[in-house]
């Protein structure tokens, strides 16, 4: 009976999250005409969208957004590994500090994107990837840096002080011996980071909605004033959903843990 | 290899002197055990010998060197810690290399090194394994190998066997002991155990508070505490202690009587082990003190011996540990008569 239950109750589940993806994937090789009809299950498949949405630039954006990503996450990794071992291991801050960390992720983006805009302009970076990386710092070092926190709190340090002893001075045992305890988290906060990353539409659009757009700027792009173009705006998901999915399916369990981060200590 | 010199060694958290001015001098070539309740600040003491704690204030010598504003790297110490800290990452040869290969020694002394060190501690067949792979027991000999192939000044050890189980514990002292013989090293040996801190010290140092209380050969501080903590700590069952006073040359405390020769008038604490108290028959005359009657509450044999509960006056019983041989019709709940070994008192004031 109970089994019965878990099963059913599982489908639902299975049928909820599946279903818009499944959606989309139908979406994105209909026609125009079949797309009217969002009923219609029997239709011929075509390339049609893809092709314009390749041929519409779409891959120079995700390429757009790979950079941003990729110079986001490493900024953010050193940046947030440090904190976070300063924060785990020497206490910098107190336990307030470890806390705290997030807080900055509860700020309306709206109220750090005006000065961003000002600081881009008279740098005279605005519409370039400068003004959207910083941007995309702001809310990737602290969940990294939060991330972190778990990851170095569960490395015994005794560990460290072992390798002081045996004669490595601080900065080689943190690099040598501390690190590679955490390095399965480093990979985890690295894949979530880029997807934070990947992910954000609201300071790319503002700081750099111009020439150089990222994904989710192109994509929100196919909301024409022609209206929605359905087709070839499910194919552009696609291509911004697909990558995000596989990296998180691989690293879920550490991404668990790791999200459970500075909590986990008093 | 080199003796250790502490100079008002302090070490302060908040407004609480964790370690407080303590002077020590660690010999030479000997196991040195520091032993009192946790949290006294044994763990403090060692990690500041070892240059992972900075001392408030205070010296710390080893050999001529003053290392107190040096880093631990640079200190020619070795440290096995309670929970191994084995290096997950890298293969138990690597782990026992480890400090080796840090200094930049050479291939050839390294291999022979850790064969060395390997063999002596039985632990050859276990090289290539990852530490995870590794039983409690096997894990303590890789951490005790990986100290003595660095051929350090001195060993500090922070509670090396508590992880261990009791029989395997047993075991392991004797093996520490053995190797501290054989190396001729300077050992310096954390526990709270009082009974491994016996089996171990050639030299015992016994800390409460964050102050030494006494230090000497085991067999001295047993025999001849120099005040209640240690006279308590150091021994079990523990030290019975019977608060009195002294007047004209007559100890009285609880209804038990004893006249002392010397005794300075004033109230004191009467302190006699438990194997000092005996039946009346069982101590000739001139060695007894004055009988005196108690309420057996509990007997507890314990084999070759056993352990009773007396009742005098007071609430706190006397524990006694007798032998078996002489229980005889002893039951329990029945009044008895004892003396003390009057060659075996204590007197605190
Ligand atoms: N980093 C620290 N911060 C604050 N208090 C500490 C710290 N390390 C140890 N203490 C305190 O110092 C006292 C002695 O600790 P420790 O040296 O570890 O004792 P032991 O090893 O004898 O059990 C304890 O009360 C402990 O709580
Ligand atoms: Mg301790």
């Amino acid at each position: 009976m109970m089994n019965r239950l878990r099963r059913v109750l599982i489908a639902v589940a299975l049928l909820i999250v599946v279903f818009p993806y499944a959606w989309v994937v139908i979406s994105s090789i209909k026609s125009q005409a079949d797309l009217s009809d969002p009923t219609r299950l029997v239709f011929t498949p075509t390339l049609v969208n893809w092709r314009a949405v390749v041929e519409g630039g779409i891959l120079g954006s995700a390429a757009t957004s790979v950079v941003v990503g990729v110079v986001t996450v490493v900024i953010a990794l050193i940046s947030g590994t440090l904190a976070a071992y300063s924060i785990s291991k020497l206490r910098t801050g107190g336990d307030k500090t470890r806390f705290t960390v997030l807080l900055s992720e509860m700020m309306p983006p709206a109220v750090l994107v005006i000065p961003l805009f000002f600081l881009a302009l008279s740098a005279g970076v605005r519409d370039t990837l400068f003004a959207v990386i910083p941007a995309h710092l702001t809310f990737v070092v602290p969940v990294v840096t939060w991330f972190m926190i778990g990851f170095f709190d569960a490395v015994p340090d005794e560990l460290e002080e072992q390798a002081r002893v045996d004669g490595y001075g601080r900065v080689r045992a943190f690099s040598k011996v501390v690190l590679p305890q955490v390095l399965p988290g480093l990979g985890a906060a690295a894949i979530f980071a880029f997807i934070l990353s990947w992910n954000d539409l609201f300071y790319a659009l503002i700081l750099a909605g111009g020439n150089t757009r990222t994904l989710p700027v192109a994509i929100a792009g196919f909301n024409t004033f022609r209206g929605v173009e359905l087709g070839t705006m499910s194919a552009a998901i696609l291509i911004s959903v697909v990558p995000v999915l596989t990296a998180s399916f691989f690293v879920q369990r550490r991404l668990i843990q790791g999200l459970s981060g500075g909590g986990v200590k008093g | 290899m080199a003796g250790i010199r502490l100079e008002r060694l302090t070490k302060r958290y908040g407004s609480k002197n964790v370690v407080d001015g303590i002077d020590l001098e660690i010999a030479e070539g000997q196991f040195t055990v520091l032993v009192g309740p946790s949290g006294c600040g044994k763990t403090t003491s060692l990690r500041m010998i070892a240059g992972l704690v900075e001392p408030t204030s205070g010296r710390i010598y080893i050999g001529d060197r003053d290392v107190t504003d040096l880093e631990p790297k640079d200190r020619n110490i070795a440290m096995v810690f309670q929970n191994y800290a084995l290096y997950p990452h890298l293969s138990v040869r690597d782990n026992i290399s480890f400090g080796l290969r840090a200094r930049k020694k050479s291939k050839a002394v390294i291999d022979e090194r850790v064969e060395y060190a390997a063999h002596l501690l039985n632990v050859r067949e276990l090289l290539d394994r990852k530490p995870g792979e590794l039983s409690g027991g096997q894990q303590q000999r890789v951490a005790i190998g990986r100290a003595i192939v660095r051929q350090p000044e001195v060993f500090l050890f922070d509670e090396p066997l508590s992880n261990l189980d009791a029989k395997l514990r047993v075991e392991m002292r004797t093996e520490l002991l053995r190797l501290q013989r054989a190396l001729g090293a300077t050992m310096v040996y954390v526990t709270h155990d009082q009974e491994e801190s016996m089996a171990l010290a050639d030299e015992l140092v016994v800390m409460n508070a964050g102050s030494i209380q006494q230090r000497g050969r085991p067999q001295d501080v047993y025999d001849h505490p120099t005040n209640t903590f240690v006279s308590t700590f150091i021994g079990s069952p523990a030290m019975n202690l019977v608060e009195g006073e002294i007047a004209s040359g007559v100890y009285e405390g609880r209804g038990i009587r004893i006249a002392v020769l010397d005794g300075l008038p004033g109230p004191v604490t009467l302190g006699v082990r438990p194997e000092h108290i005996h039946f009346i028959d069982d101590l000739p005359k001139e060695e007894a003190t004055e009988p005196f009657e108690a309420l057996v509450d509990v007997i507890e044999p314990l084999g070759a011996r056993a352990m009773l509960s007396l009742r005098v006056g007071g609430s706190q019983p006397l524990r006694a540990v007798v032998d078996s041989r002489w229980l005889g019709g002893l039951i329990e709940g029945e009044f008895s008569e004892f003396v003390f070994d009057r060659n075996r008192l204590h007197f605190f004031r």
